[in-house]
């Protein structure tokens, strides 16, 4: 095979990866969305908790910079089991932020712009937390927590790191389980209720707030998930990488077209292989690529890749 | 005014409820009372309150003074999802389907608080019996139906709930008057199995041929009330809604 195609898949892979990141990442901001019509800024924030959480779970130490300095927990939980608590410890940060700076506004039906405000507070809150106690280092999870897995596998000429396989099959898996609970479930239906029509789902007995609630909780666990496996796949950058990684999931989420499920996984899939083809010597404009490609794409298509013709929420 | 049936304690009892939207005061003083087994008529023009009695009822509004009581129990604590557990049935004016949903997602979601999943069934064949239009449709989404199908769809969904007592906020409005007789018949037939009915119609003629008796708002406040015979021989009411 010629080294063209092996550098192409290569590329392909890579784009691949990332793209599942952002697409999981888009995915909890879709849930969270759709009942409630507003975004939630501090996912970026639950996404930094899990990696952290991740990090501390599998046995890890904090640096010498933060409150918590040289502390380590008594435990060294496999990757996958670290991984898990950490979505379910982001998930409860999830429910946290919708009590503190969604609940309350919404009590008092403030204007969407508000909840955007408060919710990037919460997030801003987060983080400069983690700071205090991790301090502003980076971290990285050990290559060896897969396991016995290989840390590469050789497909079609290209070197694939293990890692970022995972990556994929998290985000596919995501995406299949979350569209049969939410299309088959009785509690995924009643989520698309509320979502809809949250007066008509209230008079047939659906209690809105659990919903709401339920769909803070998903999108935490999805946020510190990724969160988890970018720890693993790149490392933590320090506490802020997280806020990046979910103003590039917001993208992804326009891009995709907003409330749709398919829609953030293909805006993900699409906003990583554009990154993914930036030759590596100008590795430092990826971001501007991304965001320039985003751009255009919405000015070709304002609702986005997949987006439903028109969402009103009055 | 006619004395109350006789007859135990009424299912559903309204006290001097009044309602304020701002500065508005969109029903004043209202009482009424609602036994098992009746079907009763709240008539009125556009914008007379019957609506918002409903909503208060369900809790979608709160009372700026007066009381709800479902069987001698007040409801002003409890929360809209909870009156549907206790047996209130409420279908929504300006047939709110869920329009993203197939007509059979809808019903299933009118049975959401219920476990009984055989009687489900059973009352979803019900249901496609009593309109057979749904049965033929059932796997198209709901937003995809006429109105006269989906005000059918939003009355089938409601009874899935099982409830105590319906409520239905202008069933007949937009609807050809061939359709409208047939929903009448329908509700007459669901009231004679002893469903109970609270309907806010401005349709007064047909909602009195199938009511018990009837009460008829104006400006938010009680102007006739009476069983459906007197009213209907009534003059204000024949000169104000009944077009003759």
């Amino acid at each position: 095979m010629s080294s063209g195609v092996e550098h192409l898949l290569q590329v392909l892979f890579n784009g691949l990866a990332s793209g599942a990141v952002y697409a999981l990442f888009a995915l909890g901001y879709t849930l969270v969305f759709s009942v409630l019509g507003v975004i939630n800024f501090a996912q970026g924030a639950l996404f930094t908790l899990g990696a952290y959480f991740t990090y501390l779970l599998i046995g890890g130490a904090v640096g010498s910079n933060g409150a918590l300095a040289g502390f380590q927990l008594p435990l060294a939980l496999p990757f996958w089991l670290a991984l898990l608590l950490a979505g379910a410890g982001a998930a409860g940060m999830g429910l946290l932020v919708e009590a503190t700076a969604f609940a309350p506004l919404r009590q008092r039906r403030a204007e969407p712009l508000l909840f955007l405000i408060s919710s990037l507070g919460a997030g801003v809150v987060i983080v400069n937390g983690v700071q205090l106690l991790m301090g502003a280092e980076s971290y990285s999870i050990p290559a060896g927590s897969l396991g016995r897995l290989p840390a590469a596998v050789l497909i079609g000429g290209a070197q694939v790191r293990t890692v970022q396989l995972l990556l994929m099959a998290v985000a596919a898996v995501v995406l299949v389980v979350l569209t049969l609970w939410l299309e088959g479930s009785r509690l995924g239906k009643a989520l698309q209720a509320v979502s809809e029509d949250p007066v008509t789902a209230r008079l047939l007995g659906i209690d809105a707030g659990a919903m709401i609630r339920l769909a803070f909780a998903l999108s935490g666990f999805l946020a510190g998930v990724a969160g988890g496996l970018v720890a693993l796949s790149v490392s933590i950058a320090g506490p802020y990488f997280g806020i990046g990684f979910g103003l590039k999931g917001l993208g992804v989420l326009v891009l995709g077209g907003l409330g749709s499920v398919p829609g953030a996984m293909l805006g993900g899939l699409v906003v990583g292989l554009a990154e993914a083809l930036v030759p590596a010597e100008f590795s430092g404009y990826k971001d501007g690529v991304a965001y320039g490609f985003l751009f255009l794409v919405l000015l070709l298509r304002p609702r986005g890749l997949l987006g439903k013709a028109t969402v009103s929420k009055v | 005014m006619t004395p109350a049936p006789p007859g135990p304690a009424p299912l559903l009892a309204l006290r001097g409820l009044t309602i304020r939207y701002g500065a508005i005061e969109a029903l004043s003083n209202l009482d009424l009372d609602i036994h098992s087994g009746e079907l009763v008529a709240l008539l009125g023009a556009n914008g007379a309150g019957k609506s918002t009695a409903l909503r208060a009822i369900s809790r979608l509004v709160d009372a700026a003074a007066g009381t709800v009581e479902w069987k001698g129990r007040p409801l002003a604590a409890l929360s809209t999802e909870a009156t549907v557990r206790l047996g209130i049935g409420h279908c929504p004016e300006g047939r709110r389907v869920l329009a993203r949903q197939s007509v059979a997602t809808n019903l299933e979601l009118g049975a959401f608080l219920r476990r009984d999943t055989k009687a489900i069934q059973t009352d979803l064949d019900w249901c496609y019996s009593l309109f057979p239009r749904l049965a033929d449709r059932r796997r198209q989404l709901a937003g995809s139906l006429s109105g006269g199908e989906q005000q059918m769809l939003a009355i089938a969904r409601s009874l899935m709930g099982r409830p105590e007592v319906l409520m239905l906020d202008e069933p007949s409005l937009g609807l050809a008057p061939r359709l409208v007789e047939d929903l009448m018949a329908v509700l007459r037939d669901l009231h004679s199995q002893g469903l109970t009915i609270l309907l806010v119609e401005q349709n007064a003629l047909a909602a009195l041929a199938i009511a018990d008796r009837g009460v008829v708002l104006e400006a938010g406040s009680v102007r006739l009330r009476g069983s459906a015979t007197a009213l209907l021989s009534d003059d204000h009411l024949r000169a104000s809604y009944l077009g003759s």
